[in-house]
């Protein structure tokens, strides 16, 4: 089995190695670096970045864990993102690696479908070859969506990608839109000293979340001294020699050195031959794919963000694995129901399955259970109190249908709760469980119990 | 000893009336049960707040508590120095403690509250 590729981000690398491993002869084409978005210019630079933003903020709280500092600490954005270049460098090497030890063919070029067979493939230096192949996949992603309202200049108006590569520690920055993308800026830059101001459309922060994790977050917001306006649009904006300003619906001026644009993202199907090989795309732009993955032509596959789900690089690699064993000729179908997802603001965020509101939409019957990090004893010892986890199960089975955590460590947290709900146990199975001491994950045992309102370490309600 | 010149809430806050202003904040009881106050998400000034609902949360490295309003009106000014130092709450929770002033629109809603002797009774019925 020949299969070509289209696009090396999580999507489409962790494909190739899977075919690889199932004994496929597979060539993957990537314009820009092998990683992707995620590993170029999303999750890992990010998360790269806050190490050092982290460490900054430990650093400043240091009187209260009993360290005296003798002198100042001074971040230095140049050097923060020489180390994230590094990580990111260690990162592509790796991933280079494995497919040479694979035997996977790497073309650096452009790719363009000729046919549903065949791909052009436009290298750097201008040379042309065409790969034949028995099945394609496309796992060509998404980028930062500009819509005219914000003449990005790279400069001032900027995307997450250029906020990555700045080299100065702007002294303002009005971040449009409180999605992921959004909320992780503002916690990074504010952390470095920047007076941030966000902008969201919609009346809370990081909106497909549980209710109750955006409002504890616009609370952690509110004690960073991030300024916040919800539900309002920006309707115009203006370089001028002060500053970008930004013109909101109700009259409103803000003033900063820079603008941060993080409203969306637009899916990469443009110029990639779709219409050569017949491929049928949906009304944003996304590839239609059914649940093996494949496009309306046969032999065609699609993953990842630019089938238009959910914006996850774990959701890119988990379809890329689908789409490789259904081409090798396994049974593979891809289930949406159990998808961790994390949000590395400060503290963390973390959901899995059903939130609230979607709970009562869809009719089920359900409890929750609530538990404060401020009641862990392990919390108390890390000086990280603010947030809480909270559970929600079916009355009949007392099945978890979800699971949201803000606090420390969150986005490894989520991950029992991800289990059990995979695995079909209820809250009573974690309750009943046996939790180290002291540990944060204690916090998800007495969720749990508070399921059936039995927290040990909780106050009488 | 709890002031004898301000009226006091069931749930452990209290107003201090002059004219139709009223300045609200938390009792000495409830600073003590909380422990180490650690936030005060302030409210807004301008906005309403209704009697017996909540005006604004503590956080405390014990709990996230609702502070109930004793009164209703109009939030006029607010103690922005507890945006920095929460802690003043538990140092002097009666004076420089205060967390908000309300217009207040029912005068007689005083009446409804408890006076220093019998606020102290409560509280000893209510930690027995």
């Amino acid at each position: 089995m020949r299969i070509s590729i289209l696009g090396a981000g999580p999507g489409g690398y962790v494909a190739a190695l899977k075919a690889a491993q199932l004994g496929a002869s597979v060539s993957i084409i990537e314009d820009s670096e092998v990683g992707g978005t995620c590993l170029n210019r999303g999750c890992i630079p990010t998360k790269t970045i806050i190490a050092s933003t982290d460490l900054l903020s430990k650093i400043k709280d240091c009187n209260a864990f009993g360290l005296e500092l003798n002198g100042n600490v001074i971040p230095d954005l140049v050097k923060i993102i020489e180390r994230k270049n590094k990580v990111v460098g260690t990162l592509v090497k790796g991933i280079r690696g494995l497919f040479k030890n694979r035997n996977i063919t790497l073309k650096e070029g452009r790719g363009v479908l000729k046919s549903p067979r065949e791909i052009e493939v436009t290298s750097k230096d201008g040379s042309r070859e065409t790969l034949g192949s028995d099945t394609v996949i496309i796992a060509t992603g998404s980028r930062p969506a500009h819509i005219p309202l914000f003449p990005f200049d790279g400069k001032n108006i900027i995307s997450s990608t250029e906020a990555l590569e700045l080299r100065d520690i702007p002294k303002s920055l009005i971040i449009v839109g409180a999605g992921v993308i959004g909320c992780e800026f503002a916690c990074i830059f504010r952390e470095l000293g920047t007076e941030v101001t966000i902008v969201e459309m919609l009346p809370r922060v990081v909106a497909t979340e549980d209710m109750e994790i955006s409002e504890q977050l616009e609370r952690e917001l509110k004690k960073k001294k991030i300024r916040l306006f919800t539900n309002i649009r920006v309707e115009k904006v203006e370089i001028k020699e002060d500053g970008v300003h930004a013109f909101l619906a109700d009259g409103k001026e803000l003033v900063a050195e820079k603008i941060l644009v993080s409203i969306g993202r637009a899916f990469n199907s443009d110029n990639i031959g779709l219409e050569n090989a017949g491929i049928t795309k949906g009304s944003r732009g996304e590839i239609i794919v059914n649940n093996k993955m494949e496009t309306n032509i046969p032999g065609i596959y699609a993953v990842g963000d630019v089938t238009g789900g959910l914006l996850l690089a774990h959701m890119a690699s988990a379809e890329g694995l689908v789409a490789a064993r259904n081409i090798m000729g396994e049974e593979a179908s891809i289930d949406y129901t159990v998808v961790s997802a994390a949000i590395f603001t400060s503290p963390e965020i973390a959901s899995v399955g059903l939130r609230e509101h979607q709970a009562e939409e869809k009719g089920i019957q359900y409890r929750t259970g609530h538990f404060q990090f401020r009641s862990l004893g392990k919390a108390h010892a890390m000086g990280e109190i603010s947030g809480f986890i909270k559970i929600i199960s079916e009355v009949s089975s007392d099945r978890i249908i979800g699971a949201h955590i803000i606090g420390p460590h969150a986005s490894d947290l989520i991950h029992e709760a991800a289990l059990a709900m995979k695995a079909g146990l209820t809250a009573g199975d974690i309750a009943g469980m046996i939790h180290a001491h002291p540990t944060l994950a204690e916090g998800i045992k007495e969720a749990a119990e508070d399921v059936h309102g039995e927290a040990i370490h909780a106050l009488r309600r | 000893m709890n002031p004898e010149d301000i009226r006091y809430h069931k749930e452990h806050t209290w107003v201090k009336v002059s004219g139709r202003k009223g300045t609200i904040g938390i009792t000495d009881y409830a600073q003590d049960a909380l422990g180490d106050i650690v936030y005060v998400d302030l409210p807004e000034v301008d906005t309403t707040v209704e009697a017996n609902s909540e005006i604004t949360e503590i956080e405390s490295t014990k709990a996230t508590s609702s502070v109930i309003s004793p009164v209703s009106g109009r939030i006029i000014e607010i103690n922005e120095e507890l945006s920095e130092s929460p802690e003043i709450i538990n140092e002097d929770p009666y004076v420089k403690g205060w967390i908000a002033v309300i217009e207040m629109e029912n005068h007689s809603e005083i009446d409804d509250l408890m006076d220093a002797s019998e606020y102290e009774k409560y509280v000893e019925e209510e930690s027995k």
